[in-house]
């Protein structure tokens, strides 16, 4: 009796939570005209000022739909197509000397409440950002611009205080710029700073419908003016996608049921396990970057071995270059990526133009690349790890592993380091190591040993990477713990609180052979003694008089000359002889994307966008996107 | 100076001395974090986009100038205490300028109501289970409830969670995995907003109950274990008293004492929130907030919580403290 009133009970409840699953997912919001991408958990879900501290950085559409700047490059692109005027009509127009900088805006933009968009906008945001310190981008508005005019209503000019040929990516994006600030809203407030702007005004085809408060989701709505927009005027037909919503989905758990149960368009990242779990149980319903395996979306960023330079004895070339010789590369892309992993042999990400402009062109240097050991010469590089990779990994792949060595080394990369333990050995003699058993001891007879930092759960990918390596390197006689720096690894790898870490210290343009994205802040003038904080990139603070030669030649040319990928080979060339940090691979994201209701995803076959959710670019692909005829009716 | 009176001074100096000693510790312990919010927010300005080093250096000065950071740790001591007494905790570092007591007082809501229905429904539950079973020690079904009560005790909240996300989210998925409630509904006293409430809060709230039973259940049933075997319990049962009131009058009321004393300190630390269960059903509440905060170097708002949650977990047990005399006597009469 006791046992039909509990199984009575179990049914009503089960009466009462059935209809969720028969639940609209968003209130009063149709699901086949959203599209729903994995966001942040907000703080403070009110805050909607993208020139505060932080701002900037908003993950929750505000820059990815409303906001706009001058250019936008494609970090999957390459050659012209990669770069799109935005608010500007045409590129940067500099002077002969690079300290004046001039652009020409387009004509017909309009602010979501219908106030034109004009150059005086562009001239308020830099003064009020020199005015305000603290405002997201008036430190590099105070260190480079002297003055900025409109002549007309199209037209800024920035007077520089220093030539600067690089002046001009201030405003463009990559993953973000500086953005420009609607004046008539502004001019009206005391602060800036502790304005709120909410509700914001939008310079892109999407405004503000609803946010939560409680901070896990934010809707914006197509403009009904969407035409009004820089973004809007280059488009045939009206977006199919009519609400965006950035949704928090939870853990990386949630996150691939969500997707699996359709509730989530597109993911930032998963680890590999949920993918080919998304892989195996909704192949129909998933576009991903690659169509199989190795599925993933490769980050113009550059996951590496970073050595301190300012701790011995990793300022030592011959050090650096013996460990790198005794990483078996293929155990740790099985390891940290189960095979799916871009691997980089140059200190430059595998991805976008990199590809064209770098890899391929540089193989035959690398491949003929000596290395002195201090006993005899050996070429290190083998441009066959994408195939040994690929025969790893097929027997659980299958026909989804091709045959075409290109096909390939688009999957798996160009090539790498060969494991020579040898040569590793002998490396170290020279650097006066001596060996104790199976215990390498450093020239003052004492052991060598190493801490190798990773940021652990964060992002678990590069932890496994790192605990392989240690175990490799540990197996050849250098001990070495792995070091989880958690919450503390950004700080401790700006302060110079590591001997090695695995990170990166290298992000490029991806859809541009100029390397002064990061190349910049390499020069020596800015490496700081240590326990101090180095700007960011040149994390292992790397000084070399031919560095700073090459970075002063960049200076001096423009953006787009043809020298820049000639300097970019001189400092690939250099950083492969002197083995500052060892790259590993690309940031590989697994981003599938649900296509239940939407289709016509960006992917390596076509890349007209960038795909990650909290990339400024993401824009070019909400756009473009196309309702699928076959999703569930509307409810 | 009468008895109770006394007690009062004592119970009330101990209340302020472990709010002073407990917030003091937690400024210094949140002071000696290597995370650095001004790093925080220079990371986040300076993520993914090109960055002169020139200009990273001028917007380090000048955040640690907006953020108040400069003086020395006692400075920031003194200066802390001056707005905890006022009640207010500063900006938030890593929400600037949000006031930490706005970002705290729109979180706390959802943590109340989930953590309090939890509790009270895992405290009545445990401590009734926990009784029968410690009391009728013969009675299969309540032994059989007990064993489950005991399988589930030491499984991490993690997992509990993750197994009910999986079945109840995926495998038969009639529940929402994430939020507080619905998206894009209006909040406010509808009839659809509380459903959406109740059924976004089903499974976190199941998952506390689940970890948090076990432990009632297993205080209370050795309680009344021992209490059943006290003079006073054999003496009732000789003289024929009826076992419904030797159970409640004689034993369970007896065994509640220290159980209410659990209950308080339970109802204070409401103010932590449920880290875990708030992470894993990416619920809004405070524990989402504090682990935020952590993972930014934002010590004002770490502190914030901290703080509310040592105030309030201080004030349960003083609260308990005066009531208890009322409830039992030997208290009063020591």
């Amino acid at each position: 009796m006791q046992l039909k009133k509990l199984a009575a009970a179990a049914m009503a409840i089960a009466a009462l939570v059935v209809p969720v699953a028969a639940q609209e997912f968003i209130a009063g919001i149709p699901r086949n005209e959203a599209l729903i991408i994995q966001g942040p958990a907000a703080q403070n879900a009110e805050w909607f000022n993208l020139w505060a501290p932080g701002g900037g950085a908003s993950n929750n559409g505000l820059q990815q739909l409303t906001a706009d700047t001058f250019w936008f490059i494609n970090p999957e692109g390459t050659g012209d197509a990669a770069w799109t005027n935005a608010l500007a009509s045409d590129r940067p127009v500099y002077n002969d000397d690079f300290t004046q900088m001039t652009v020409t805006l387009k004509e017909g933009i309009f602010w979501s409440d219908g106030v034109e968009f004009t150059a005086d906008d562009v001239v308020y945001t830099v003064q009020t950002q020199i005015e305000h310190p603290g405002m997201g981008w008036s430190a590099p508005f105070t260190v480079n611009v002297d003055s900025v005019e409109a002549p007309d209503r199209n037209t800024v000019v920035f007077n520089l205080k220093a030539p600067n040929s690089r002046f001009h990516t201030l405003f463009t994006v990559r993953w973000n710029a500086a953005w420009i600030m609607p004046k008539h809203v502004f001019e009206t407030v005391d602060d800036p700073l502790t304005y709120n702007a909410n509700p914001p005004v939008s310079l892109s085809a999407y405004v503000l419908h609803s946010y939560d408060t409680a901070g896990n989701w934010v809707i914006w709505k197509l403009r009904d003016d969407w035409q009004r927009t820089s973004i809007g005027m280059e488009l045939d037909a009206e977006p199919q996608v009519k609400y965006v919503v950035y949704r928090n989905a939870g853990n990386p758990d949630a996150r691939v049921i969500e997707q699996l149960n359709h509730n989530l368009d597109v993911i930032n990242d998963i680890a590999p396990e949920g993918m080919f779990t998304i892989a195996r149980d909704a192949a129909d319903t998933t576009a991903t970057w690659f169509p199989g395996f190795p599925f993933a979306h490769p980050d113009p960023t550059l996951p590496s071995v970073l050595f301190n330079h300012q701790r011995e004895p990793f300022e030592n070339k011959d050090v650096r270059w013996a460990l790198a010789m005794l990483i078996d590369i293929r155990a740790v892309a099985m390891g940290s990526y189960r095979g799916a992993a871009n691997l980089a042999a140059l200190s430059t990400p595998p991805t976008g133009t990199a590809v064209t402009d770098y890899y391929v062109p540089m193989q035959d240097w690398l491949t003929s690349f000596e290395l002195n050991t201090g006993t005899r010469t050996i070429k290190p590089y083998d441009p066959t790890v994408s195939e040994q990779i690929a025969a790893l990994v097929k027997p659980q792949w299958g026909d989804q592993i091709p045959a075409d060595p290109d096909q390939l080394k688009a999957m798996f990369g160009h090539g790498w380091w060969k494991t020579d333990a040898t040569a590793a050995a002998e490396l170290l003699q020279k650097a006066g190591f001596t060996k104790n058993g199976n215990q390498w001891l450093k020239p003052d007879g004492t052991p060598f040993t190493i801490k190798l930092m990773v940021e652990g759960d964060a992002i678990p990918t590069l932890a496994r990477a790192g605990t392989i390596i240690a175990q490799q390197w540990s197996m050849e006689g250098i001990q070495t713990t792995v070091d989880v720096a958690g919450p503390t690894n950004g700080q401790r790898l700006g302060g110079g609180d590591f001997d090695v870490a695995i990170y990166w210290t290298v992000e490029t343009w991806g859809g541009h052979p100029d390397l002064s994205f990061f190349l910049e802040s390499y020069h020596s003038s800015f490496i700081k003694p240590a326990g101090e904080i180095q700007p960011p990139r040149n994390l292992t603070r790397w000084q070399d008089e031919r560095l700073d030669a090459i970075i002063e030649a960049n200076r001096t040319v423009s953006f787009d000359a043809p020298e820049v990928a000639q300097l970019g080979m001189d400092y690939l060339k250099l950083a492969v002889e002197e083995m500052p940090f060892i790259p590993l691979m690309a940031y590989n994201k697994f981003a599938p994307f649900d296509t239940t209701y939407w289709t016509g995803y960006p992917s390596a076959a076509d890349p007209y966008s960038a795909s990650g959710p909290f990339w400024s670019n993401l824009r070019y692909m909400v756009v473009q996107l196309e309702a699928n005829p076959n999703a569930p009716a509307a409810q | 100076m009468n008895g109770f009176a006394k007690y009062l001074v004592q119970r009330l100096f101990q209340f302020f001395l472990v709010i002073f000693l407990g917030v003091s510790l937690a400024f210094l312990i949140t002071n000696l974090s290597p995370v650095d919010p001004v790093e925080q927010s220079v990371a986040l300005m300076t993520n993914f986009g090109a960055t002169d080093p020139r200009a990273v250096e001028l917007m380090r000065e000048a955040l640690a100038e907006l953020y108040g950071l400069q003086g020395t740790v006692l400075d920031q001591y003194l200066s802390f205490w001056g707005r905890v007494i006022r009640g207010d905790f500063g900006p938030s570092l890593s929400a600037f300028p949000t006031p930490v007591m706005s970002l705290i007082m729109s979180a706390l809501p959802w943590t109340i109501g989930l953590l309090t229905l939890a509790l009270a429904i895992s405290w009545s539950l445990g401590n009734l289970l926990g009784a029968l079973a410690g009391y009728y020690r013969s009675n299969l079904l309540l032994r059989l409830s007990g064993a489950a009560v005991m399988a589930l005790h030491p499984v991490p909240a993690y997992i509990i969670g993750l197994v009910l996300l999986l079945l109840l989210g995926f495998i038969w998925p009639v529940l929402p995995i994430s939020g507080g409630a619905q998206m894009n509904l209006q909040p406010g006293f509808t009839i659809d907003y509380i459903y959406s409430l109740i059924l976004h809060g089903t499974l976190p709230a199941l998952t506390l109950v689940l970890v948090g039973i076990g432990s009632w259940f297993i205080s209370m049933r050795s309680l009344v274990s021992n209490i059943v075997t006290d003079d006073h319990v054999v003496y009732a049962e000789l003289g024929g008293v009826s076992s419904g009131k030797i159970f409640s009058q004689y034993v369970a009321r007896n065994a509640l004492l220290p159980q209410l004393t659990g209950l308080a300190l339970s109802l204070g630390n409401v103010f932590g929130g449920a880290v875990i269960t708030e992470f894993l059903f990416n619920y809004p509440g405070v524990g989402r907030l504090l682990i935020q905060g952590i993972y930014r170097g934002d010590y004002s708002l770490v502190l914030g919580v901290t703080t509310m949650s040592i105030i309030a977990v201080a004030v349960a047990v003083f609260i308990i403290d005066l009531l208890y005399p009322l409830i039992d006597p030997r208290v009063r009469l020591s």
